[in-house]
């Protein structure tokens, strides 16, 4: 049964736009001018042969002069008095945390430049995001103050301190209050500091405010069971999920846990046991947990309160008013479905809601007590410290500050003259405030507006400690001496307290060994070395729900009447930039947005047919204005599975003084944000005007098509059930083989990716990036195609057609369809083929074929031909048109000496007019094999990783030795899932990929 | 076509050597004997000996007019059993310096003793300009410095000159002889009609032709050749470090200093703490008159050390530049652990070294005798790849990691021999990536 579902990665694809045959035809968008040069024009004109001239001449000089050239003078300096523990050549590891995930920081000759999970964290061992593999890059940051600032000029720390204390002293004795403003602040020392600071300063107050906030799931645990927490949530043990615009997979909460979570119901080795969770998403934008959920309905954003009381009602029985969805009949036909399926499976139902109005989430609670999550896939007795940010307070805190109430006010990783919801208000605020100081590391937003910058640590310079759940401890240690001469905020809180420990170091050693570690019978060097402490969990128990909901519903009821208005517009974090503190990194700017495929912009979405009722087209510029008057100009992104009558846009953009790299790019959408019942809101109604502009965003989705060949295969899990193969026929085609055959006597390095497993989350992109030196080329590159990822990762859209036959006329009738669109991701790298196209045509052997299976590059020897890019199938080699590790034009992203830094010794930086791919991490083959070497022992399974298989928080990619059976990807090769990418051409690929499976139901295909 | 460009520059090296040696021709046959008597006399006998002054032992300049040959070859290896045996000559000596017992040396034999000897008669080589530089550059197959280029330019133009001084007096004698005797002969036709005549003759010019673009086809080929090789290399380093010395001398362990080699790619310049533990007691003031030597000085300096008060101060320090000698291309991917410990026995058996030396001979050449380092192997990708062919690495079994490896390819290749290229070390993958 050949699969009647038609794949396409872009709606250009999907429509045949000229512009995109056009394209298509082409590895490479822009020929070169060859045909300007040989037309007769060209030929008549004198300057070719004068040029030619030239360019011998000056070539003839320049190879003689190459050539008298005696020998190079390199510097080698060494250590002066070397580190004990440092082996130049050698990285070293250490163990330290990233927003609360325990990492393992690689350093080479003191140099961090690679961030790993770290293997001891146990249950908190999930991979890392792309945000913490990017992190490396913001240690080098060239954007940051290189000293304090007192007064926009540079001073010393001295001068500063004395400024603080005496403004603080000032404040205190005014009788005013002094504020701390930071994010969440879950690290058991620093709130130890600001024990002491504020014993110092009694008037100072810890105020914590997240630029997204989970303060409405806080306040409704309060409301609900009188615990104002975030719960642990374990979707691992969830058979059943439901998720109401919850991008759980991706930026809610925890994104990586969940992800690891959700995936070991779902991955190879579960199907194996013929066990796989489902999961059902309503959502008005496309997300990165919708593209993955077995079921997708569309909602309006008015319409998620709606929906919840509808399930509520489905579920318990009683009717709770304002559970109707109007005309959206399919969601009506879901959520009556997902209530018998929650109802039949007590204590394994999730259901979770991205909403951040205390209400809603209290009806969420509401129905999760009734379906008996509680103590098993919702944990309250556990909770988790991620978040635990007050929305009002800081609200309260701006309304105190125009009054003149505040006397002087600090802020900690929090910057909200750029992401509180009424920018104007809070500088007018800040403007009455006597004494300002910032902990920020460059002159941000909130910071230029500050007296003083003290400016702070990158976490890579810090010590400290985290401890993101109950009972769960990370540590913090520093790998590299401070880079500027910047100080730990917690050490100039310290001193400006006049505490008798001043060196934060001290402090937290002699915190950890006063209060943790005497309990856990640990010496301090064992938590360094270790880098988690985590003590049994307590027993989870389960809590009911005994409050009326009248007043609930009646307040979801009128702000979905509120909502429903216009165009109804939801502001939301993407993976690459989330709000927006990392925005100077251009690895993070570069790594394309997991659906829409989008760097360096934010847009707004829209629905296909809903921006056909606008007339609106693809790229068109429109203006967005709020019911606040804030407006932005944006263009405009089509995006299939956009609810109708919504638009979503990206909050993190739209930057002002971050940096070169992030400075304006794209448009801030903080200010859309309301503050309504209490708590921030992130859907509000807006209106649309086109303003005729156009404005092409840099995406990278079609650039490396297939051209309609069938790459994905897909099965639902009822066929899988009954047969493991479904999805996966092989078809009729005979084999012709022009290669001979060569054995691999030692080794065979293959890849197994399994398609059900990757959430196309992009962290192994970015880690890719990091390992392997790939340069970042910036958005107009970008647009140009020229972007550089070695892997990518495709996201199809598809839908099943009724009848078998696909003809045009046919889909474009259809298009009503592109709202229930379903989506797979497909990471895609060299596929290392034995019978590889791209070495035949090589003209100088520059990329041949290894004895252990790899299809190797030798830069050196590449002329730059690009034959082989021609002559791939699977488009998967890149070009380099620039140097772009030493080329000014790029001084924004990499090119200057501190990013530099950040290289990996071990992998040559490539050079101008080479190709270059995916080389299987090479060097972590080679580094592998040799350590096996040195301990003369065998290679075992697991000794190589590959950059990107460690970064996912999924385990979708599995990679070792063919020739070994007993090897992790022996087994998985041997699944019946597994199916080569264009099997049919015959180039024998070396990694095999696993079909997607869905568990839908086909009584709600949507 | 790489072995005749070598071939052609031995050959020119040949040469210009054996024109500079047969010139002058002197009493330097026992040169290389005295070299190595040298090397020996400093590893053996300087610790008590000096050859001017007396140290423990006596000085030891005109000892051999003092005692027969025969006695010293008995004496030096072991003078215990020659007073032992009652020999009056050598009880004599025993009284006549204070009773102190030498040492006995029955490693060195008769030649070691006579090259010793040689030594010590010809006494510490006089640096002069013209034998120093000849003997410099063979000596170090590349080391041709400007001077000894210039010295051996000199001695073969003097040469030719004295060639053609006596070849035309030869003529005019032979001229009179035959006047003498009356025989006529043709009046000389003049040089310059001569040289004309001679460039009417198609065969010369076709001869000279030849001989011109062979000249200037195997200087360029050469020129090609070795653009960007760099054997020979040495630059001048801030601190005149003396492998000689350290290795050869004072036998200190390669690994002492170059620790990274035996774990890592980079052998690792060692940092100046290493050279503190012992120079922080070892100050060469016996040399430098009573004063720290200037070179121990700029490890003292660098680190901001004062050896007055053995205090270290560290905003005195400043980094060490040394010069890197051996430099591979950005793209060329080198680890020593490889080679020096997994490979450490297939190396020593394919480049023959002696039990003694250490393997990074093998690349590195003596540096036990290199005054200053300088880059001994060429360092170029042929280079490598010819030693991954031919080295045998079948001893490789002991490793369980090749173990595995090897029987696989013993299958294919029954009973032959197993290089790194067998299994896949010429694949460009192994070292550029």
């Amino acid at each position: 049964m050949e699969s009647n579902k038609k794949y396409w990665k872009g709606l250009e694809e999907y429509n045949n736009t000229p512009d995109f045959v056009k394209n298509n035809k082409n590895e490479f968008a822009e020929p070169l001018p060859i045909e300007d040069v040989l037309n007769e024009a060209g030929l008549s004109t004198v300057t070719p042969r004068r040029d030619f001239l030239k360019a011998l001449g000056f070539g003839l000089g320049a190879v003689t002069l190459a050539a008298c050239q005696t020998a190079p003078i390199h510097k080698s300096i060494p250590y002066l008095v070397k580190p004990e523990e440092v082996t130049p050549g050698i990285p070293n590891y250490y163990t330290s945390s990233f927003n609360g995930q325990s990492i393992l920081v690689k350093t080479r000759e003191g140099r961090p430049i690679k961030i790993e999970p770290n293997p001891n964290a146990g249950e908190f061992n999930c991979g890392t995001d792309a945000r913490a593999q990017a992190s490396v890059l913001d240690l080098y940051d060239v954007s940051k103050l290189k000293a304090p600032v007192l007064k926009n000029e540079e001073t010393t720390w001295t001068k500063l301190d004395g400024f603080v204390k005496t403004e603080l002293a000032k404040a205190q004795a005014s009788g005013k209050k002094i504020r701390l403003v930071a994010s969440t602040v879950n690290s058991p020392s620093t709130n130890a500091v600001i024990a002491q600071f504020v014993a110092k300063y009694p008037a100072a107050k810890l105020v914590q405010y997240d630029a997204v906030s989970y303060t409405g799931i806080i306040q409704a645990n309060q409301n609900s069971f009188g615990k104002a927490v975030l719960p642990k949530y374990n979707f691992d043990k969830a058979d059943l999920i439901v998720s109401f615009g919850a991008d759980f997979l991706g930026t809610w909460i925890s994104g990586e846990e969940f992800t690891a979570q959700y995936t070991a119901n779902r991955n190879y080795k579960s199907l194996a046991s013929k066990k796989m969770s489902r999961h059902i998403q309503f959502e008005s934008g496309m997300s990165l947990t919708g593209t993955n959920a077995d079921t997708r309905v569309p909602v309006k954003l008015s319409e998620e309160g709606p929906a919840l009381i509808a399930l509520y009602n489905a579920i318990t029985g009683q009717s709770l008013p304002g559970g109707t969805l109007g005309n959206n009949t399919t969601a009506d036909k879901v959520i009556k479905l997902a209530a018998k399926e929650l109802a039949q499976n007590k204590g394994k139902g999730l259901v979770v809601c991205g909403s951040n109005d205390v209400s809603t989430q209290i009806l969420v609670n509401a129905i999760n007590a009734a379906i008996g999550s509680y103590g098993t896939t919702i944990d309250l007795d556990n909770p988790c410290y991620l978040y635990a940010g007050n929305d009002a307070e800081f609200n309260g805190l701006v309304a105190e500050m125009s009054r003149g109430e505040v006397g002087a006010v600090l802020f900690l990783n929090s910057n909200p003259a750029y992401d509180y919801l009424d920018v104007k208000k809070f500088e007018a605020a800040l403007k009455n405030v006597p004494a300002k100081i910032s902990f920020a590391d460059r002159a941000d937003e909130t910071a230029s507006l500050c007296d003083a910058i003290a400016i702070n640590h990158n976490y890579l310079e810090s010590w400290g400690d985290a401890n993101a759940y109950e009972g769960y401890y990370s540590i913090v240690q520093p790998t590299i001496n401070p880079v500027f001469n910047s100080r730990q905020a917690e050490e100039s809180m310290l001193i400006w307290a006049d505490a008798p420990v001043k060196n934060y170091y001290q402090f937290v050693r002699s915190n950890w060994e006063a209060k943790m570690l005497p309990a856990l019978g640990l010496k301090w060097n064992d938590i360094l070395e270790k880098g988690v402490v985590s003590s049994a969990p307590k027993p989870a128990a389960a809590y009911s729900f005994t409050q009326s909901l009248a007043q609930v519903a009646t307040s979801i009821v009128s702000s979905s009447k509120a909502l429903a208005k216009e165009v109804e517009l939801q502001v939301y974090e993407n993976i690459p930039m989330r709000d927006g503190k990392n925005a100077n990194n251009a690895f993070l700017q570069e790594l394309p947005d997991p659906v829409s495929k989008v760097t360096w912009d934010n847009y707004v979405a829209l629905a296909p047919k809903y921006a056909e009722k606008l007339k609106i087209k693809e790229f068109d510029v429109v203006t967005v204005k709020g019911t606040n008057g804030y407006s932005i100009d944006l263009p405009v992104l089509i995006q299939p599975g956009q609810a109708q009558g919504t638009a979503s846009i990206a909050l993190g953009y739209g930057r002002t003084k971050v940096g070169k790299a992030g400075n304006d790019v794209g448009k801030n959408a903080f200010p859309f944000v309301s503050f309504v019942n209490g708590t921030m809101q992130y859907a509000s109604s807006v209106t649309i005007t086109p303003t005729g502009g156009y404005y092409e965003l840099a995406q990278t989705q079609t650039h490396h098509s297939f051209e309609g060949r069938a790459v994905i295969k897909e099965a639902t899990f009822k066929e899988f059930l009954k047969d493991p193969a479904a999805g996966n026929e092989k078809g009729e085609h005979k084999d012709y083989d022009l290669w001979d055959q060569y054995e691999k006597p030692g080794n065979n390095w293959v890849m197994a990716i399994d398609l059900n497993a990757c959430t196309g989350c992009g962290s192994c992109v970015v880690a890719c990036n990091v390992e392997n030196n790939i340069p970042v080329v910036g958005r107009d590159e970008v647009r140009r195609r020229r972007e550089m990822h070695w892997i990518r990762i495709d996201r199809y859209y598809s839908y099943e057609t009724k009848d078998g036959d696909v003809t045009k006329e046919k889909e474009i009738a259809k298009l009503e369809d592109l709202d229930h669109v379903s989506v797979v991701h497909q990471p895609m790298l060299c596929q290392h083929c034995d019978h590889a196209p791209c070495e035949t045509v090589c003209p100088v052997l520059a990329t041949v074929h290894s004895s252990d299976g790899l299809n190797q590059m030798a830069y050196n020897r590449c002329v730059g031909t690009r034959y082989c890019a021609n002559n791939c199938p699977y488009k998967v080699r890149r070009f380099n048109w620039f140097n772009y590790w030493n080329d000014s034009r790029f001084d924004n992203y990499l090119n200057n000496e501190f990013t530099q830094l950040v290289l990996n010794p071990d992998v040559t930086t490539r050079s101008r007019g080479v190709m270059e791919k995916c080389s299987m991490c090479i060097q972590r083959i080679q580094a592998g094999k040799l350590a096996a070497k040195l301990q003369k022992r065998p290679l075992k399974d697991g000794d190589i990783k590959m950059a990107c298989q460690e970064a996912c928080s999924a385990n979708a990619i599995v990679f070792g030795d063919a020739n070994d059976p007993n090897s992790e990807v022996s087994k998985a090769l041997r699944s019946e899932r597994i199916y080569y990418v264009l099997e049919e051409i015959n180039v024998k690929p070396g990694i095999g990929y696993m079909t997607k499976i869905r568990n839908t139901d086909p009584s709600v295909q949507a | 076509m790489r072995d005749i460009s070598m071939i052609l520059k031995s050959v020119w090296k040949s040469l210009f050597v054996f024109s500079a040696i047969s010139v002058i021709a002197v009493s330097t046959v026992n040169a290389q004997d005295a070299k190595e008597g040298r090397t020996l006399f400093r590893a053996k006998c300087s610790s008590c000996h000096a050859l001017d002054a007396k140290l423990v032992g006596p000085a030891l300049t005109g000892v051999t007019d003092r005692h027969s040959e025969e006695f010293l070859l008995k004496w030096i290896p072991n003078s215990q059993a020659l007073i032992a045996s009652g020999n009056p000559e050598a009880v004599k000596l025993f009284n006549d310096n204070g009773k102190v017992a030498m040492t006995s040396f029955p490693e060195l034999d008769e030649a070691k003793v006579k090259d010793i000897l040689a030594y010590i008669q010809e006494g510490e080589p006089k640096p002069a300009a013209g034998t120093e530089g000849a003997a410099g550059a063979s000596a170090k197959d590349e080391g041709t410095s400007g001077l000894s280029i210039a010295g051996i330019v000199a001695i073969v133009a003097i040469a030719i000159v004295i060639l053609v001084i006596l070849g035309r007096a030869s003529k005019l004698l032979e001229r009179l002889i035959l006047q003498k005797q009356g025989i006529e002969i043709e009046e000389d036709v003049p040089l310059k009609v001569g040289i004309r005549k001679m460039f009417k003759n198609k065969k010369f010019v076709m001869f000279f032709i030849l001989c011109l673009i062979i000249a200037l086809g195997s200087f360029g080929w050469m020129g090609m050749w070795n653009t960007g090789v760099h054997t020979g290399y040495q630059p001048v380093q801030p601190i005149k470090f003396s492998h000689e010395l350290h290795a050869g001398i004072n036998q200190i362990d390669c690994q002492y200093c170059h620790n990274g080699a035996f774990k890592s790619k980079n052998a690792t310049i060692p940092s100046l703490n290493v050279c503190m533990n012992c120079h922080k007691a070892v100050q060469a003031r016996d040399k430098y008159d009573g004063e720290i030597s200037p070179e121990i000085k700029k490890i003292y300096n660098a680190l901001g050390y004062d050896p007055e008060t053995q205090k270290y101060d560290e905003s005195k320090s400043k980094p060490m530049e040394w010069v890197r000698v051996h430099n591979l291309p950005d793209f060329a991917y080198f680890n020593h652990s490889q080679h020096v410990v997994v490979a450490e026995d297939a190396i020593r058996k394919a480049k023959g070294l002696q039990p003694n030396e250490p393997v990074c001979f093998a690349c590195h050449g003596p540096v036990n005798t290199m005054e200053e380092i300088y880059q001994y192997s060429p360092l170029t990708m042929k280079w490598c790849i010819n030693c991954h062919k031919e080295t045998d690495i079948s001893g490789q079994k002991n490793n369980a990691f090749y173990a595995k490896v090897i029987e696989a390819h013993e299958k294919i290749k029954k009973g032959e021999k197993i290089t790194p290229a067998l299994l896949g070390g010429l694949e460009c993958g192994k070292c550029h990536y």
